[in-house]
């Protein structure tokens, strides 16, 4: 049987943790564990995959014999790490989809969130700038909600999500007062935060949100899912809060209101309005849930980069808290 | 009668510019604004340090020359040159009535511009690049992600189009109708590492993808910010001087010497900025300028808000390349499908 690389593709890995001569590959449903040179092949088959290269050329890249190679392509889609293209996918249902979506959003979380960021402000070596930093952008991006949570129910077509996502809306569009609240309580006053300009990085969220908005409310849906997905419980925030809080020198009542709005999160139970949106979808084409996905991903992506921009800008002292508007007489 | 009162009566209010930095050396004032550097030197200098802490822009000049004991029309004297060197506004009530020309702002963007574009090019990338320390991902991944923003034209650039007000029209027509195939002067390029169905299903950084959905919307809400915006982009790509050309020339040099799989690439990247200048995109701003009615002081805020956030999504667009790919070294980027997670 004749194999090419048109035939398959790598499935995402989400670590990779080298331990004892061997690496582990942590994927959403498994561990692979290769050893140095299998590591060195897989790494050199997942760039040959979407490459003009053949077979032939693979072979000499491995310096294995050409008719072994299909077999090496076979073992690695057997332990998970490819999969084949053709193989075609059926139809599902909503729910079926929710299913599949819950079992990889930790993964994807994990992805999102494990920009150093994080470590470097829960081990000490963040600073007060960079929580403040944080919080500013988080404002913003609470209430450039406006931008995109009325733009979903107008772009959506059958009532029941009409409904949902209205609602969901009605119950979030003011949030961004808790933030306002807690950079108060850091001494700013309320024009210097509301004239204020969020870095490109937020913007791009909510432009994000925006595009999916206008595509597909179900992609649209997905990615307000990822975004709840942060706070199903307060175990997820609650200790970066705290401990920013105590190693920052943060008041209290800076925190106290961040608090009450993933509180109020759980209270709603927003968390669970993908599932209640999916439930009123009887069928989802493959093609569809393909999209809706690669929405769901794109927003962990842009978690990610927001994470880093925010990062690059409130580390430079000399950077402006908060960032203003250009003024043509006043600049 | 007009209850105005005309701009010879109106009181002014010096304020130094809030972007000026003030740096103080024994008998001298140097004052930094943009790429610009004003020297102060003996009596100007006493005078300037005697009366910048009330230069706040709510200090009427009388009021001033009257606390330091000093006359108003020494003040002003010095006042005038600050303000005409760019680095003091003289307020007044008038100030939001003030229209500006299409021409007048064509300058001041050229200005601001070449200063908001300061840091796109000081971004440690290109440095990483010309050394050959980028990594292959890095490297191929520049190349890719160039290609999403040019093949982004059909977006924004048509956006811009079907949006425009009627003096923008026939320019913003112009501009997709030259630009909309200039995408594929990469895929080409592209073409030599890479299946032509890998490229056009190939996925944008989200960074990438945040430059030109910042385009989108402007382009649906204002046809001049978003040509003031684009304009911007445009620049760099607009080397018609020749130390700029030769900058990119050799730019282009080094990345062939470190990554000889590029050739083809670099080809694409050269044949496309050739393919602009020949269009005369950079006329294409000066034209739009001398055709649009007079700005008001919020249409210049606007318009040039958009340009600096523009060069900040262009760092961020850098960015991206520089930290995503070295963090996630999967090129191209392909969308995820039911199997792939």
């Amino acid at each position: 049987m004749s194999i090419s690389h048109r035939q398959f593709r790598a499935k995402r890995v989400y670590e990779v943790t080298p331990r004892g001569g061997q690496r582990e590959l942590r994927l959403s449903d498994r561990i692979v564990e290769l050893g140095d040179q299998e590591f060195d092949w897989y790494q050199k088959v997942r760039s040959w995959l979407p490459s003009i290269r053949g077979l032939a050329d693979l072979s000499k890249d491995l310096a294995m014999d050409e008719a072994k190679v299909p077999k090496f392509l076979e073992a690695l889609e057997k332990s998970g790490l490819l999969y084949r293209v053709e193989s075609p996918d059926k139809p599902m249902t909503g729910l079926e989809f929710h299913g599949a979506f819950s079992g990889i959003l930790s993964s994807w979380l994990s992805e999102a969130f494990e920009h150093p960021f994080w470590e470097r402000m829960m081990s000490g070596r963040g600073s007060a700038r960079l929580f403040t930093g944080w919080l500013i952008e988080l404002y913003h991006y609470t209430k450039n909600a406006n931008r995109h949570m009325p733009l979903s129910c107008a772009q959506s077509h059958e009532k029941p999500i009409k409904q949902l996502r209205a609602k969901h809306y009605a119950e979030e569009w003011n949030h961004y007062h808790y933030f306002m609240k807690s950079l108060k309580a850091l001494g700013f006053t309320e024009p210097q935060i509301a004239d204020s300009v969020p870095l490109p990085m937020t913007l791009a969220l909510s432009n994000f949100m925006r595009q999916a908005a206008r595509h597909d409310v179900l992609a649209y849906s997905v990615c307000s899912a990822v975004l709840e997905g942060t706070t199903t419980d307060r175990g997820t925030y609650s200790p970066y809060y705290q401990k920013s809080a105590d190693l920052y020198g943060v008041p209290q009542d800076a925190v106290t209101p961040i608090f009450a709005h993933l509180d109020l999160d759980v209270k709603y139970q927003h968390s669970d309005l993908f599932r209640d949106i999916l439930e009123t979808v009887p069928v989802m084409p493959p093609e569809r849930a393909s999209l809706v996905l690669d929405y769901g991903h794109q927003l962990v992506e842009h978690i990610w980069l927001w994470t880093d921009n925010i990062e690059k800008y409130y580390q430079v002292d000399s950077n402006l808290v908060p960032r203003r508007p250009f003024d043509v007489v006043l600049d | 009668m007009s209850a105005l009162p005309s701009v010879s009566t109106v009181a002014e209010r010096p304020l130094l510019k809030r972007t000026v930095a003030v740096n103080r050396q024994p008998g001298r004032v140097v004052l930094q604004h943009l790429r610009d550097e004003i020297e102060l030197e003996g009596a100007a200098a006493q005078l300037f340090s005697k009366m910048e802490a009330q230069l706040d822009g709510k200090t009427p000049v009388d009021a001033i020359a009257a606390g330091l004991k000093e006359t108003p029309a020494r003040l002003r004297t010095l006042l005038g040159q600050l303000e005409k060197a760019g680095v003091v506004s003289l307020l007044s009530a008038n100030d939001d009535a003030k229209l500006t020309t299409g021409m007048e702002f064509y300058a001041i963007h050229r200005e601001r511009c070449l200063y908001w574009l300061e840091d796109v090019y000081r971004h440690p990338l290109w440095e990483k690049i010309v050394t050959g320390k980028a990594s292959r991902a890095q490297v191929l991944g520049f190349a890719f992600e160039k290609y999403h923003y040019i093949e982004a034209a059909f977006e924004h650039m048509g956006i811009a189009a079907s949006n425009a007000s009627p003096e923008m029209m026939p320019h913003l027509a112009r501009h997709f109708i030259e630009e909309y195939t200039h995408g594929d002067i990469y895929r080409r390029g592209l073409r030599s590492l890479f299946p032509d169905d890998i490229i056009l299903h190939s996925q944008p950084l989200p960074s990438t993808r945040a430059l030109v959905n910042y385009l989108n919307e402007c382009a649906a809400r204002s046809s001049f910010a978003y040509y003031a915006g684009n304009e911007l982009l445009q620049m760099t790509e607009n080397t018609g001087d020749s130390d700029a050309g030769k900058s990119v020339d050799d730019f282009y040099g080094a990345m062939r010497k470190h990554y000889p799989y590029t050739d083809k690439l670099i080809d694409s990247f050269i044949a496309h900025t050739k393919a602009d200048q020949a269009l005369g995109h950079a006329d294409a701003f000066v034209l739009m300028c001398e055709s649009v009615p007079p700005l008001t002081r919020r249409e210049v805020n606007d318009a040039l808000n958009v340009a600096k956030n523009m060069a900040e999504h262009l760092v961020l667009f850098m960015d991206g390349i520089d930290t995503f790919y070295d963090r996630f070294a999967t090129v191209p980027r392909l969308p995820c499908d039911l199997k792939s997670e």
